[in-house]
């Protein structure tokens, strides 16, 4: 009695254990398959990227928001609205745009350009506010009888990536009374501090970072990897 | 021969900013008639921007944008159109550029031909103007000799 007891307990046992097994080769399938689809969708991005501003596509997209961009501006400059002038402005921003597409969209990364252009508009406020506050501390460190400066020079290595970034970092450091851009080479800044203090607000790097957050540099590649990472999770968690 | 510029901020502030040169450029062209401007202004801040353009990116890249032989096309072409208008105009029974009498190809009134044909002739003015500005940059830049030009025939 107590033999076929056991040996039901031991049998029902295995069960568990082939269901669970085949359980966790199911999940271990699926997560394989999860990552392989984004693995190719990550490769197809980056195929992409790498053709970019080579493809039909994009050159076709280029040339129109460049010609919008020009028409725009050929309105703002001439203030006449008749279909003469019009007409002048749609021929010029046209020829302009064919020559010169490849100039404004050299260096296009992906990324949704109305959010950049939200979050460089956004920017500028906080920008202003450094600006004005650099500016009293500068004022009175120059006017002060003593004048305690310690001019010197900081390096560092950026970590970002394109050149539309770093120039608007370092036209931001230059905007900044106190700190001037001298150099940029090879993604290291030279730049040249008045004093100790405007030399340590520039390391602790929150211009930088506010930058890569504009042209979704750096942090958004990680910010990417965890969208991924969610979706596998999900998954699991509905078959578990 | 002008090289590349290695400085990153003043090539990427240069790329952004020729368009809106040119197209500034073509505005003052075409707007020299109502307010301060005309053929000739329009002409130098067009090739200003090339000029520009040859110092950031280098010879070589600038020679993609306007080649050699669009450079000669378009001074020669630019002083047609300034001659072929006035010409014209002395076959339409009038005096050289009396602008005037090209209403009676244009099927418009007087007033209004002069007006399109002092927009003929300044954008003759200003095509010729560019091009030979450039010419004459590239020609002081590169001492006379046309070096570019054949390195890129050969690599092509």
């Amino acid at each position: 009695m107590e033999v076929t007891l056991l040996i039901e307990a031991m049998d029902s046992s295995f069960k568990i254990m082939e269901k669970a097994k085949s359980d966790s080769v199911g999940l271990l399938e699926t997560a394989v398959r999860l990552t392989s689809r984004t693995r190719s969708i990550e490769e197809k991005k980056i195929n992409e990227i790498l053709k970019g501003a080579k493809s039909r596509k994009g050159k076709v997209q280029n040339i129109a928001v460049s010609f919008l961009l020009l028409f725009v501006f050929w309105l703002l400059l001439s203030g006449k609205f008749d279909l003469f002038h019009m007409t002048l402005g749609f021929i010029c921003s046209l020829l302009i745009s064919f020559l010169t597409y490849d100039l404004l969209f050299a260096n296009v990364r992906v990324g949704d350009i109305r959010l950049t252009i939200f979050r460089f508009l956004r920017y500028i406020p906080w920008l202003m506010y450094q600006i004005i506050t650099s500016n009293f501390y500068v004022a009175k460190l120059v006017l002060k009888p003593g004048m305690y400066i310690d001019p010197h020079i900081v390096k560092f290595r950026t970590k970002l990536e394109s050149d539309i970034s770093w120039v608007a970092l370092a036209n931001s450091i230059t905007l900044t009374p106190g700190t001037i851009t001298m150099n940029i080479h090879d993604g290291e800044f030279f730049i040249h501090a008045l004093d100790r203090k405007v030399a340590d607000d520039l390391k602790s790097g929150e211009m930088e970072d506010r930058i890569a957050h504009i042209f979704m540099e750096a942090d958004h590649i990680y910010i990417q990897d965890v969208l991924d990472v969610a979706a596998i999770f999900s998954e699991l968690r509905k078959n578990l | 021969m002008i090289n590349k510029s290695d400085d990153i901020i003043v090539m990427t502030i240069a790329r952004l900013i020729i368009p809106f040169i040119q197209l500034y450029a073509l505005y003052v062209l075409m707007h020299g008639h109502y307010s301060p401007g005309g053929g000739f202004q329009g002409g130098v801040i067009l090739g200003a921007s090339f000029i520009l353009l040859i110092i950031t990116h280098g010879i070589v890249e600038a020679r993609k944008k306007i080649s050699k032989k669009a450079i000669t096309l378009f001074s020669s072409f630019g002083v047609f159109i300034y001659a072929g208008i006035g010409a014209l105009c002395l076959i339409l029974s009038g005096n050289y550029l009396d602008y005037g009498y090209l209403s009676k190809i244009l099927h418009v009134d007087a007033a209004h031909a002069r007006s399109l044909g002092i927009l003929g002739v300044e954008t003759g003015v200003g095509l010729a103007v560019m091009a030979v500005m450039v010419s004459i940059f590239i020609n002081i830049s590169s001492f006379g000799e046309s070096a570019p030009e054949n390195n890129t025939d050969e690599e092509e």
